[in-house]
């Protein structure tokens, strides 16, 4: 098998896999499907930017948020398939318009930078609402579950794969230089503030439409859940719990993050964000590399041995 | 009212200094944390409420005034920042990995803190929002209305402020302090205690958090989860000041406390939160060191 | 002496396994109520009362032997509950895992509007009856009645007229409004201003701001100068007690002052204290109407076990909706259609008077304010059910 046959296998297996679910499990369990996938999609996305340049996003529920919104506004008005790629390309669009300016700002200012733009962009809606005499957006006849399901389903896929291509490319290539040293990628003829605003609008892309599919999922929008900052540092940590500096990471930070949670909060409702804080600490105390970056470290350290 | 009467009214410049202060104070704490150890604290802002919630138990459970309260839980807020950093951080700072990979791991490492701080708090006192009234009467001077715990909580802001900035600059520690912040490496060069440093800049960060939960129990409600708010702020202050420059941090604060003063008596209060954030924005884009610049001294 | 000692121990051991046995005939399976709260996060200060209810409901009726299920048996309650995290979606997930996963055998509302208007299709797609408390806007009019109504008369549309005219009648002529552009607070206001265009009422002041304001110093000292006959502050309970601790800094005068949401729960009175006389805001319950049946014994039994107050509205509305479901399963047991078929068309007893509904809305319950008098809370409005006058607030 080719290099990229080998790395694009196992998530076809999966990608089959995971399409089976609604067929075999109730709501609950295909709700619980749908959300792993959600996360998985918004964490691939956040990668490309985050873990490939080293610019840590901490307010990408922007693009989640502004899909929301679009997909909202043009409920009834357009068909949905339609508003969830206008949704996307909504987030693009935005992601193209900021990024040059924003992306010039480093280290800690950026991460809190792409903070302060999610909470700009939601109150600048909450305004804009209020302002149209809107109180809140009620959505009638969203679709069913499983269409839901399916749906992020293929934004999981589509983010993996946008991963796994811009890893493997000279693109992806660039990235990783330039967050090693950003100077010296730049001296070396990489054109790095073009390559950083790619990356930051490939990240903007899915999340948008992934924003845009789970405004359907309750009846009612309100802004501020859309734009909620939670969402942005979940994304963060399962990203870092999952580490590693590859296609991998996300997904077992995912899977162990969305299970530990399904696990505690039906087991100890009361007591379950504590002891998530606890588990999230022993965790970082203890394996601070993530799941992917220990398990690389003890392979390599088994193969060493193997020597 | 005119925009003349807007700016000088007496009013609306005591909100602004008030907000100003509160806002230095908070900012103080990260500010110092960041600069001597590159961690950003996301809990922050829930050291303010735990301070709130102290206030609140010595108030009521044992007749103490929050004026003098705010020593003892200065110091009962020192203390858990000690025990913080030895069982958290020590071991996470000597190991000697990358700058981003301490400050995501950090990250992470405050953020479960909040989340257990913020829902052990939810579940032992429940949900409920508090407050009480002390030093209720209102002073009228010269047109403007100030409400006793309004106008002590602005002293006692401006007072551990100045405290602190005094500390930092004339007291040898103080200096020692500054080092760690501006060159960490040359600071170990000569001789200064880094893990001595670590642990007082804890143990001010969380003192100074506080003494601002006090000061904010007395003015405001408080339940279990209102310290993100004050986080943000915090961060949005020690951003725009400059990471690790105090007396830039003070500077922004005031800032800031006239922004949402000012800005919200200028326009609408509606675009007071878009004002708020297209100003930090635009500000971080434009200085993307922070506003007040922090010459590194040769 | 062994044999002695022995034959006792098989005695006492027989003895207890009868008692044992008994007991277990004795007792029934637990009938099992699910709900959804929020706990955690920027709503979990709004929701004590609601949960504190809920769990005093299922003591009382426990204490009585259990819910009468159709008129036979009566069989305890056990609530299966978790936390939704302030957030809607999660109220979804937890619905559907309480009627999919968990099968409980009835539903308790949430709290909240946003909550009520989400979990509606899921009651929908299930055919699962559950009777609303905390949710009032238009909105739950769109709602297809079918599986979901709401017991408050506390809706916009019906406020906005009613404000006006209990304003009116005690010679208001101009108005101040502030109001947060959060969505109840924003429905009020648009029913609110036709309401006092159509009266004749000027409004001298009209101003919105964001939930997460901080000072309103600019918007009171706007207020103070226009010296209107009413303020009428829309706001909900984080920033009510702001806007109250500022007004009466700036000591905003007038004889009419309301605040919507926010003093009918204690937590204000304890923030503001004795200035707090004299607000008058939106509930429609207190516990001594004598018409009303158990609401005299709600209150005690809640302040006995809580040690404060219920609250006026929320508490009200919740225990309201516990009632209706009780009478209604009494009536017809645990099956769902007839439940539904029953809430739907009969009337009820509750701590409120009695309650009957057309479509989702309650019918009966009048639209209603409360003023805060000598530190209690009165029925002010509408005459029919008042408990005392208005008295125009005598500053701060």
């Amino acid at each position: 098998m080719t290099p990229v046959a080998k790395e694009i296998v196992p998530w076809i297996v999966l990608s089959l896999a995971a399409a089976t679910l609604p067929s075999i499990g109730g709501d609950y369990i295909v709700g619980v499907g749908m959300v792993l996938l959600m996360w998985l999609a918004l964490t691939q996305s956040w990668a490309i930017l985050s873990s490939m340049t080293g610019y840590v996003s901490i307010g990408h529920v922007v693009f989640y948020g502004l899909g929301s919104y679009v997909v909202v506004v043009s409920w009834q008005s357009l068909p949905l398939a339609v508003a969830i790629i206008a949704a996307g390309l909504v987030s693009a669009l935005f992601a193209l318009a900021v990024g040059m300016p924003v992306l010039r700002v480093r280290g800690p200012y950026f991460v809190i930078l792409t903070f302060g733009l999610a909470e700009l962009v939601k109150f600048a809606i909450i305004a804009l609402e209020a302002r149209m005499g809107i109180a809140s957006r009620l959505i009638f006849g969203a679709p069913s579950i499983q269409f839901i399901y399916y749906a992020m389903l293929l934004l999981a896929a589509a983010a993996t794969l946008m991963h796994i291509v811009v890893h493997r490319s000279r693109f992806g290539h660039a990235l990783r230089s330039l967050r090693e040293n950003e100077v010296a990628a730049e001296s070396v003829g990489i054109p790095v503030a073009r390559y950083k605003l790619y990356a930051y609008v490939l990240s903007a892309v899915i999340p948008g439409m992934v924003g845009g599919v789970m405004g359907l999922r309750s009846t009612y929008f309100e802004v501020t859940q859309a734009f909620d900052p939670t969402i942005s540092l979940t994304i963060v940590v399962m990203a870092v719990i999952g580490g590693g500096d590859g296609v991998y990471g996300p997904l077992f930070g995912v899977v162990f993050l969305t299970v530990l949670s399904e696990v505690l909060w039906t087991r100890a409702p009361q007591l379950y964000m504590v002891i998530l804080g606890l588990l999230l600490i022993l965790f970082m105390l203890k394996c601070p590399e993530g799941l992917i970056g220990r398990y690389t470290t003890w392979a390599a350290a088994r193969e060493g041995k193997q020597r | 009212m005119t925009l003349l009467d807007i700016l000088l009214s007496g009013q609306l410049l005591f909100s602004a200094l008030l907000l100003g202060s509160l806002y230095a104070l908070v900012a103080l704490g990260l500010n110092l944390v960041y600069g001597t150890m590159r961690l950003l604290n996301v809990a922050h802002g829930d050291f303010v409420m735990v301070g709130a919630y102290a206030a609140y138990g010595l108030l009521t459970l044992l007749g103490w005034s929050p004026l003098w309260a705010a020593g003892l839980v200065a110091v009962i807020c020192a203390l858990a920042g000690l025990c913080i950093y030895e069982l958290l951080f020590r071991s996470l700072l000597s190991a000697q990995s990358s700058v981003t990979r301490i400050e995501s791991n950090s990250l992470l490492l405050f953020f479960g803190l909040s989340v257990i701080v913020q829902n052990t708090m939810a579940l032992s006192v429940t949900a409920t929002p508090r407050g009480y009234q002390y030093l209720d009467e209102i002073y009228r001077l010269g047109g403007v209305a100030m409400t006793g715990n309004r106008l002590a909580a602005l002293v006692v802001a401006l007072v551990a402020c100045g405290a602190v900035g005094l500390f930092l600059r004339f007291n040898v520690f103080g200096l020692a302090l500054r080092a760690v912040i501006e060159r960490p490496d040359a600071a170990r060069v000569v001789g200064v205690n880094i893990e001595l440093v670590h642990r007082v800049s804890f143990c001010i960060g969380f003192a100074t958090a506080g003494i601002a939960g006090v000061l904010v129990s007395m003015m405001q409600e408080f339940s279990p989860f209102i310290g993100f708010p004050f986080t943000i702020s915090a961060f949005i202050v020690v951003i725009l000041g400059g990471l690790g420059n105090i007396f830039g941090g003070f500077i922004a604060a005031f800032l800031l406390g006239a922004l949402e003063t000012y800005g919200v008596a200028l326009t609408s209060p509606n675009l007071s939160s878009v004002l708020l954030y297209g100003v930090f924005v635009m500000a971080l884009v434009l200085f993307p060191q922070g506003l007040v610049a922090h010459r590194a001294t040769r | 002496m062994r044999t002695y000692v022995g034959n006792w121990v098989y005695a006492a051991a027989l003895a207890a396994s009868l008692a044992v046995m008994g007991s277990v005939q004795a007792k029934e399976p637990p009938v099992r109520i699910g709900f959804s709260m929020a706990q955690t996060g920027m709503l979990a200060q709004a929701t004590p009362s609601q949960l504190n209810t809920y769990m005093l409901w299922k003591d009382v009726v426990n204490a009585r032997g259990g819910l009468d299920i159709g008129g036979g048996k009566r069989r305890p309650i056990e609530f299966v509950h978790y936390d939704d995290q302030s957030r809607p979606d999660e109220a979804v997930r937890i619905y559907e895992k309480l009627i999919t996963d968990d099968k409980v055998d009835l539903l308790l509302a949430p709290w909240g509007t946003p909550f009520h208007i989400a979990v509606a299709p899921v009651l929908e797609k299930y055919k699962f009856p559950m009777v609303g408390n905390t949710a009032a806007s238009v909105a739950v009019r769109r709602m297809k009645p079918g599986y979901i109504w709401f017991t408050t008369s506390a809706i916009p549309d019906k406020i906005g007229p009613a404000l006006t005219a209990m304003a009116t009648s005690n010679g208001v002529k101009s108005v101040a409004v502030i109001n947060n552009v959060l969505p109840y607070t924003k429905e009020l206001k648009t029913f609110l201003m036709p309401a006092l265009k159509a009266a004749h009422v000027e409004v001298k002041v009209d101003e919105e701001y964001p939930p997460d304001i901080k000072d309103m110093t600019s918007l009171l000292t706007r207020i103070v100068q226009a010296k209107p006959d009413a303020v009428l502050a829309l706001a909900y309970p984080s920033d009510s007690v702001l806007y109250a601790k500022q007004a009466r800094e700036l000591n905003v005068q007038a004889g009419f002052q309301f605040v919507a949401i926010g003093p009918s729960d204690v937590p204000f009175r304890k923030a503001i204290g004795d200035a707090a006389n004299g607000i008058v805001t939106i509930g429609h319950w207190v516990p001594t109407r004598p018409e009303w049946k158990g609401a005299k014994e709600f209150y005690d039994r809640y302040v006995k076990r809580y040690h404060v107050e219920p609250d006026f509205l929320n508490s009200d509305l919740a225990w309201m909706s516990c009632q209706i479901l009780e009478q209604a399963v009494a009536k017809v047991g645990l099956d769902k259609a007839k439940i539904r078929d029953t809430i739907a068309h009969d009337t009820f007893d509750t701590i409120n008077g009695k309650v009957k509904f057309d479509g989702v809305q309650n019918i009966i319950t009048p639209t209603a304010f409360l003023q805060i008098q000598h530190g209690k809370l009165q029925l002010v409005w509408p005459k029919s059910i008042a408990t005392s006058q208005f008295e125009p607030k005598k500053g701060w």
